[in-house]
């Protein structure tokens, strides 16, 4: 049964507020006399990503005024991470983006080895692309299940978590942790993959594409999600452009940019996949947006595990001695290993004078670290930027003559993780 | 566009690890910002203040280093092969610009200020630096002139001090042996 | 409802856990003995003599503890997650998260607390109604975790008492559940909520 339903044309000019960009005010009348009522959403509700406050001007069920309030998980990552040496300071950035965990362990741990000149094992540039697809593909689970789930297809939840916990198995096997896994190091990963990776893994990637096709099944056609969703929270593609946004929200306002294809890094030139760009810049299609890249990245992992099947064997983390922990066996045995082992763990390898500016495309978009070196074993500065942060601004843009319930729907539509816009 | 020179204000022009930097004097950033725009820089990626108190003064163990030798009662001074460079002045806001194009660029243009020195806000050419100038006037205290709502974004609002300079102490509980201060 | 054979039936009679059909470690692992905690809750039992009534009161309470949606890092995540189907909540009648604090049982503080966040953690804390009782879900919200810095509490129990802790950085959705389990366990036992054994912060 197909619906002709009508998109309303993408606006004419910009909707970006003025004079505050983030801010959506409610104009003048309204506030002096008319029937302006205030609520606040959060810091603890329920359809919020995380703790995130907006303040609502409501015209009956229309939104005239929206701001949000951000800072309720500000963790200090980043002074944190100044007193800590490169090695574990590594431990950190995961819990920033913390649904998409192991791109914020990417994204520094490049910035370490792209400062430091490390050339990385062939076996670990690819591990580490499965790995972090396997991850995108978890945090659109997530966001899915819970998008879903708020706005009111609450089946699904159970049906992405489902397969959430099969991308969790495998990076328990190979890293022992669920979440959190801290398997990269500068220089590779910390260890092996484990004998049984390769056969789950394609398992996983024969299952995964079935089981998108059960979520297609439920929503795509869905009278109710298309109506909650199609032409609900618009952002042209000058806006999105205006506002900086990246990832998910810009492929679905039209923009063709992705940051694997057009600068890429680790080995990603080397693989097959497409990059989805829809048209609609609404909920709908970065819905859509999302639903694609979760197949392209089942296909890349694919792609990952024949190639990584053969190179079993191989290093798995660089062989420079100054920045990588010698393996135990020669400890008992070199004399400058046990040195090197020493300096390693006690003072911290040195990373040499610069700074830097790296970039992935995380499931939210572009994750930038900047780190500046001092030559020392500490970093001196270390800023990740957060997609979230800024897709959180595009909120007040978004919500131009929302009404109440569209709120929910769009603030899920950004997928904010709010770890990473408070760091 | 391999050339930057007809940045104006420009001061000067850095390529390190593959990346391009500009320095540029603070008070014709919004001039420099509006050209780059032009040229297509269209994506403001990040505004990144640093503070550099202290820079390249950390203590050194070993018989490299100060005059004065190793700390003993410092236990966590580092050890380091040479000196770092010297910065102008003490804060430094990076401005990480993309250009969305067939064949992308990425740019870093970056002005040096005094503490307390204050640098125009380039929301009218980026909308998008809203929060990562508020972010840094929150956690680095760079006053920005002609934002439309410098506030605190990540801290409180009546919280006092600008956690993420130098000199701002790392807080929480003390613990013992750990190197932190 | 299995019955643990290993207790000797006269005794059985007087063991409030067993005859609820909470099945102990005991079961799964044949040749182990009593636990010290299960040994502690004994003697709390027999200190504190409960009467039937609020032994029903305390199964009552025990089977359909509800939640509070307070979910704030990543632990939030692993909250979700005992949730969906493999790690099912719903077996203990905790599936209902309730938005709303006043309908709330249970608060499971999953996540760090900044101190921005601290003042709203209380408000909800304050507006549940009595009787209540506080998870402290993983290592930021038991001891501030990996952050101690100017800006995360260290601890949530300086603001509001705390019955369980749960170790992890995040806990298993399975250690979630040996906290909630525990905690269960505790109350099946008469153990008061922490707010009337601890005087302060509460």
């Amino acid at each position: 049964m197909a619906t002709v339903e009508r998109r309303p044309r993408l606006y004419e000019g910009t909707r970006i507020p003025s004079p505050i960009p983030t801010v959506l005010q409610a104009p003048e009348e309204l506030r002096r006399g008319g029937d302006l009522l205030t609520v606040n959403f959060g810091p603890n509700h329920p359809s919020t990503h995380g703790v995130l406050r907006l303040v609502v001007d409501l015209e009956g069920e229309r939104i005239a005024g929206i701001g949000a309030v951000v800072g309720y998980l500000h963790t200090g990552f980043e002074k944190t991470m100044e007193q800590k040496t490169w090695w574990k300071a590594i431990t950190y950035p995961e819990r920033i983006d913390y649904v998409s965990f192991q791109y914020n362990e990417l994204v520094f741990v490049l910035a370490i080895e792209q400062l430091l000149g490390l050339e990385v094992p062939r076996k670990a540039t690819w591990m580490r692309m499965a790995l972090s697809e396997l991850n995108r593909i978890h945090s659109h689970l997530v966001y899915i299940g819970t998008s879903a789930l708020e706005i009111g297809a609450i089946s699904m939840f159970w049906y992405c978590f489902r397969e959430r916990d099969l991308v969790l198995d495998l990076f328990e096997m190979v890293t022992g942790v669920r979440m959190h896994t801290r398997y990269f190091q500068a220089g590779g990963l910390a260890e092996d993959i484990p004998m049984g990776f390769y056969a789950d893994a394609r398992r996983f990637c024969v299952r995964m594409p079935k089981a998108i096709d059960e979520y297609e099944a439920i929503l795509d056609d869905n009278r109710i999600w298309r109506e909650r969703t199609v032409g609900i929270g618009l952002l042209s593609r000058e806006d999105a452009i205006a506002l900086g946004q990246s990832g998910p929200i810009l492929r679905a306002s039209g923009v063709d940019w992705d940051l694997r294809r057009d600068q890429p890094y680790l080995a990603y030139d080397q693989v097959e996949f497409e990059v989805p760009v829809l048209h609609g810049g609404d909920v709908y299609d970065r819905y859509r947006v999302r639903m694609d890249e979760m197949r392209q990245s089942t296909g890349i992992v694919a792609q990952c595990i024949e190639r990584l099947e053969e190179m079993q064997g191989e290093p798995w983390i660089a062989d420079d001695r100054k920045v990588v922990l010698p393996p135990r066996e020669e400890l008992h045995t070199s004399m400058e290993s046990l040195i090197h082992h020493f300096k390693i763990v006690t003072e911290g390898y040195l990373v040499p004078e610069g700074e830097i500016y790296v970039t992935v495309e995380s499931p939210r978009g572009e994750l930038g670290c900047y780190v500046v070196s001092d030559g020392g074993p500490k970093p001196w500065r270390v800023k990740f930027r957060a997609p979230s942060f800024v897709a959180l601004e595009a909120t007040a843009t978004c919500m131009r003559d929302a009404a109440i319930a569209d709120l929910v729907a769009i603030v899920g539509s950004l997928d904010g993780v709010m770890g990473e816009v408070d760091r | 566009m391999i050339g930057y020179d007809a940045v104006p204000g420009l001061v000067e022009t850095r390529e390190a690890f593959g990346e391009t930097t500009l320095e540029v004097d603070p008070t014709r950033l919004l001039e420099a910002c509006a050209h780059l725009r032009e040229e297509g820089f269209n994506i403001l990626s990040d505004v990144t203040p640093t503070d550099y108190l202290g820079w390249g003064e950390r203590g050194v163990a070993g018989y490299i280093g100060t005059p004065a030798g190793r700390d003993l009662n410092a236990p966590g001074s580092q050890g380091y092969a040479r000196r770092p460079h010297p910065k102008p002045k003490r804060f430094s806001i990076s401005y990480h610009l993309l250009k969305l194009d067939r064949d992308p660029r990425r740019v870093r243009v970056q002005v040096w200020l005094d503490d307390g020195e204050p640098v125009e806000s380039v929301v009218s050419i980026w909308p998008t630096a809203d929060w990562h100038e508020r972010e840094a006037w929150d956690m680095m205290g760079i006053p920005i002139e002609g934002h439309p709502n410098l506030a605190r974004i990540l801290m409180e609002d009546d919280w006092e001090g600008h956690p993420l300079r130098k000199d701002y102490p790392i807080g929480g509980e003390p613990v013992r042996f750990s190197g932190e201060e | 409802m299995a019955v643990d054979k290993t207790i000797d039936p006269k005794r059985r009679a007087n063991r409030p856990l067993a005859k609820a059909g909470l099945q102990s470690e005991r079961l799964l692992w044949p040749t182990k003995g009593p636990g010290v905690f299960e040994q502690e809750v004994e003697s709390l039992e027999d200190a504190l003599g409960l009467t039937t009534l609020q032994k029903a009161v305390a199964w009552a309470q025990t089977n359909s503890m509800w939640p509070d949606t307070f979910g704030l890092a990543c632990c939030a995540i692993e909250m979700m997650s005992i949730v969906s189907s493999r790690y099912d909540i719903a077996r203990f009648g905790m599936e209902r998260f309730s938005s709303s604090p006043r309908q709330a049982d249970l608060l499971i503080v999953s996540g760090r607390v900044a101190h921005k966040m601290a003042a709203p953690l209380r408000q909800v804390y304050d507006q549940m109604l009595e009787p209540k009782w506080v998870i402290a879900m993983g290592a930021c919200a038991s001891s501030g975790g990996m952050f101690n810095n100017y800006t995360i509490l260290q601890g949530v129990d300086k603001i509001v008492p705390v019955d369980i802790h749960v170790p992890g950085c995040p806990p298993r959705p399975e250690a979630l559940m040996e906290g909630i389990v525990r905690l269960h366990e505790k109350v099946m036992a008469g153990v008061p909520p922490a707010y009337e054994i601890r005087g302060a912060a509460s």
